[in-house]
């Protein structure tokens, strides 16, 4: 049998058009890719340029210098006896009005915030001794001011910044106060610390409580639980927990952290353990598969040289598996800290001025905060909560470089 | 190895550190050095700036925690029972119901002092260049309601169907969603003032309460009105693009936006500061806080909020300025005795 076989000719015409195919679908596939990484990259870019547009303008603030003749001034105050409760039944509200109108004409008591006062309190509290001499106060600019200083603003309150513009008394500076304070009715006082703070205790807590637990039911589950069928059921029941909607655990962290154990509310304990229910499942499974890509070889070489099961867990097992076990973590722990609704049962969506102390004082969280400005009716809460979004973006990309450290830190090659 | 004892290490640590603010703050349950109020977001905004100025102006004093629960939920928690860990105060955009006080009586909450802050008002709006809409709470029922007194789905295609004096464009009303306390409000305002002008709701009321809530509140839902979100920004944009609708919200947001929109009367009587604040107009409502007597002495600072309120709700008073309409001047200086004897609640006078 002489079967000759033709060799492929592949300058014929009907291969190169299979070839040219081949190219084209090639091409085709690489183009498809490219577009969707293009279009999620748009996306990416869309959101933070909005963001930054809007929110940069939050960290800045407009501030009228005036000039306060403290001699002059309808103000009765000791200069040797300034308390703090003498400074708030001292009237500073009215004086300032008062001081504002004489410096910049009859209708400048609109231009500056409801809450300029503060700003002269702090500056007795500062230094009593300037309530005998002439000195320029900086005031923070009412909400019309600011905006049409930032260009934004209605026509009579550009022609009032056009007038401070000629008098030289307009600047604008960073708010250091919105890094400082606390929630506020007033959108040139409020900050973002009480919030922040609140969300650092809240995710603290999390990941005290839900780390340990998770780690230690994924040791458990992979290590020493036998096959059988209740391991099954728990294996699905937590596979279901991570798929739960995180409302149903703000229900259940009211009715059983509040309603039964009793706990404070509007805590950051009381958040963070909620959060942890939900954050816990995500840690297990997490770590099931980490510790399930240890080779068994590892695990073999220890006990052959005599080490003990739990010493193969945590001197060899674990190590090993550590950087699966945080990227889980971190998943868990970003989606706690953008969480509002289990938040929003427990009583976190709430007026707090004052920085949380501790873990069991009343605390709200950034995206809580984000909510509740969102809804404020002020047109200067607008920029605000476009800041308070970069804040909470600046935090998750800290945690999450945290987390790209360590991983790259534990991480062992083989 | 060493990394692992580490990491153990700040484990324990962030756990004893858990620990020990659970310690510090062990005495939650018995007492609280801040003030707490759950209820309204009708009323959120003027307790909140009621807070900072009690802040500013009693110097050390812990800042109110306000929360927003809607005033249903406030009252359940309010009611909760007498202790450090439930509420001092609760905001209300309606009076305390006779369930309510019951609840509260059931769980110990004895002594309730009310205190009416302020009056807000439910306006119906129309663009500038709208027809001049005049409505009754007749008018507006037969137009809205999904079965009208009782005798099937709500056929009204236009206004002139509903009143022969109406002009006859089509029905089209933005308003809030179920959700909100400011639909409870036209409910209980407009819509049922509306149903009781047939003398047969009053028999369907005697003999059974929820059939005639049901017949008379219940709003039709083949999109004649339409459920606008919280947003109330949207329904402004809404009603300029579409001169033919109506609007319904929060009077001090009809003041907000006078240069595109205009009040429609009811029953004759505009919308503006005095018929609301005097309660001529028919949409008005009062605002209230509860008070719990038994935590004036327990929690610091209780009498000086209140005293900060009853400083601020003049009519040139800082509430206004946040868009609250003061209440008439007897009722403030009722209120003002009330913030300084604190009367007890008489349950029997609520419904």
């Amino acid at each position: 049998m002489t079967a000759t076989r033709n060799p492929t000719d592949w300058r014929s015409d009907a291969m190169r058009r299979r070839i040219a195919r081949r190219y084209a679908a090639e091409r085709r596939f690489k183009l498809a890719g490219l577009l969707a990484v293009l279009l999620s990259a748009a996306f990416l870019a869309f959101l933070l340029v909005t963001m930054m547009g809007n929110g940069l303008r939050g960290f800045t603030r407009t501030e009228i210098a005036v000039k306060v003749d403290f001699p002059a001034s309808p103000l009765l105050l000791d200069p040797n006896a300034i308390t703090d409760q003498a400074l708030a039944n001292a009237n500073l509200p009215m004086v300032t009005g008062e001081v504002v109108k004489k410096a910049l004409g009859a209708d400048a008591e609109e231009w500056v915030s409801p809450t300029a006062w503060t700003a002269l309190r702090d500056a007795i509290k500062a230094d009593p001794k300037i309530l005998s001499r002439t000195e320029t106060v900086r005031l923070p600019a009412s909400t019309a001011i600011d905006l049409a200083a930032k260009g934004k603003g209605s026509s009579e309150a550009e022609a009032a910044v056009d007038r401070l513009n000629k008098a030289g008394v307009l600047s604008t500076g960073f708010n250091m106060g919105f890094l400082t304070a606390s929630d506020g009715t007033d959108p040139t006082q409020v900050g973002i610390w009480g919030a922040f703070k609140g969300s650092l205790l809240t995710m603290l807590v999390t990941l005290a409580l839900s780390f340990p637990v998770g780690v230690a039911t994924a040791v458990y589950l992979e290590e020493y639980a036998r096959k059988n069928w209740m391991t099954d059921i728990i294996e699905v029941s937590i596979n279901n927990l991570a798929a739960v909607p995180s409302i149903i655990f703000g229900l259940l962290g009211l009715s059983i952290f509040l309603n039964v154990l009793h706990l404070p509310r509007s805590a950051s304990l009381v958040g963070g353990m909620t959060l942890a229910l939900m954050t816990m499942p995500v840690i297990v499974i997490a770590g099931r598969n980490a510790i399930k890509s240890v080779p068994p070889s590892i695990r073999d070489a220890a006990l052959g040289i005599g080490a003990s099961p739990v010493q193969v867990v945590f001197h060899h097992v674990l190590p090993l598996a550590l950087p699966g076990i945080l990227t889980g973590t971190i998943i868990g722990m970003a989606r706690a800290l953008g969480e509002t609704a289990p938040l929003l049962m427990i009583g976190m969506r709430a007026f707090i001025a004052t920085p949380p102390g501790g873990i069991v004082d009343p605390a709200t969280v950034l995206p809580v905060q984000i909510f509740l400005w969102s809804d404020e009716v002020s047109k200067g809460f607008v920029e605000k909560t476009s800041a308070a979004i970069i804040v909470l973006l600046i935090f998750l990309l800290a945690m999450n470089g945290l987390a790209i450290y360590l991983r790259n830190k534990f991480e062992r090659r083989w | 190895m060493k990394r692992i004892a580490l990491l153990a290490a700040t484990t324990a640590a962030a756990l004893t550190l858990a620990g020990c603010g659970q310690q510090s703050g062990g005495a939650a349950g018995g007492t609280r050095d801040q003030i707490r109020a759950v209820g309204s977001s009708t009323v959120y905004p003027f307790a909140t700036a009621i807070a900072e100025m009690f802040v500013q102006g009693n110097a050390g004093m812990k800042s109110p925690i306000i929360e927003s629960t809607g005033t249903g939920g406030g009252m359940k928690l309010f009611c909760a029972g007498v202790g450090a860990q439930h509420p001092d105060i609760a905001d209300a955009s309606r009076r305390m119901k006779k369930k309510e006080y019951e609840d509260c009586q059931k769980n110990g909450v004895k002594d309730i002092v009310e205190i009416q802050i302020g009056v807000d008002g439910l306006a119906f709006a129309e663009s500038n260049k709208g027809p001049g809409f005049k409505l009754t709470p007749k008018i507006v029922y037969e137009a809205l309601a999904a079965n009208p007194y009782g005798k099937g789905p709500n056929k009204a295609q236009t206004w002139k169907d509903v009143d022969p004096s109406l002009p006859a464009t089509a029905i089209s009303v933005f308003g809030p969603p179920s959700t909100s306390g400011t639909r409870d409000s036209l409910a209980e305002l407009i819509l049922t003032k509306g149903c009781e002008t047939d003398p047969a709701m009053e028999a369907l009321k005697k003999k059974s309460e929820d059939e005639f809530k049901a017949t008379c509140t219940r709003i039709r839902e083949d999109g004649k009105y339409v459920d606008s979100g919280e947003n109330d920004n949207l329904i402004v944009q809404k009603l300029a693009a579409n001169p033919n609708a109506l609007g319904v919200f929060g009077f001090s947001y009809l003041e907000e936006n006078k240069d595109t929109l205009k009040d429609v009367p009811i029953n004759g009587v505009e919308a503006s500061y005095e018929t609301v604040s005097t309660g001529t107009y028919p949409g008005a409502r009062p605002l209230y806080i509860y008070v719990k007597k038994a935590h004036m002495q327990a929690i610091p600072g209780l009498q000086a909020y209140l005293n900060t309120f009853a400083a601020n709700w003049d009519p040139n008073g800082a509430l206004t300025k946040r868009g609250m309409v003061a209440a008439p001047e007897a009722v403030r200086k009722a209120s003002a005795e009330a913030v300084k004897s604190l009367p007890v609640l008489d349950g029997s006078q609520l419904k």
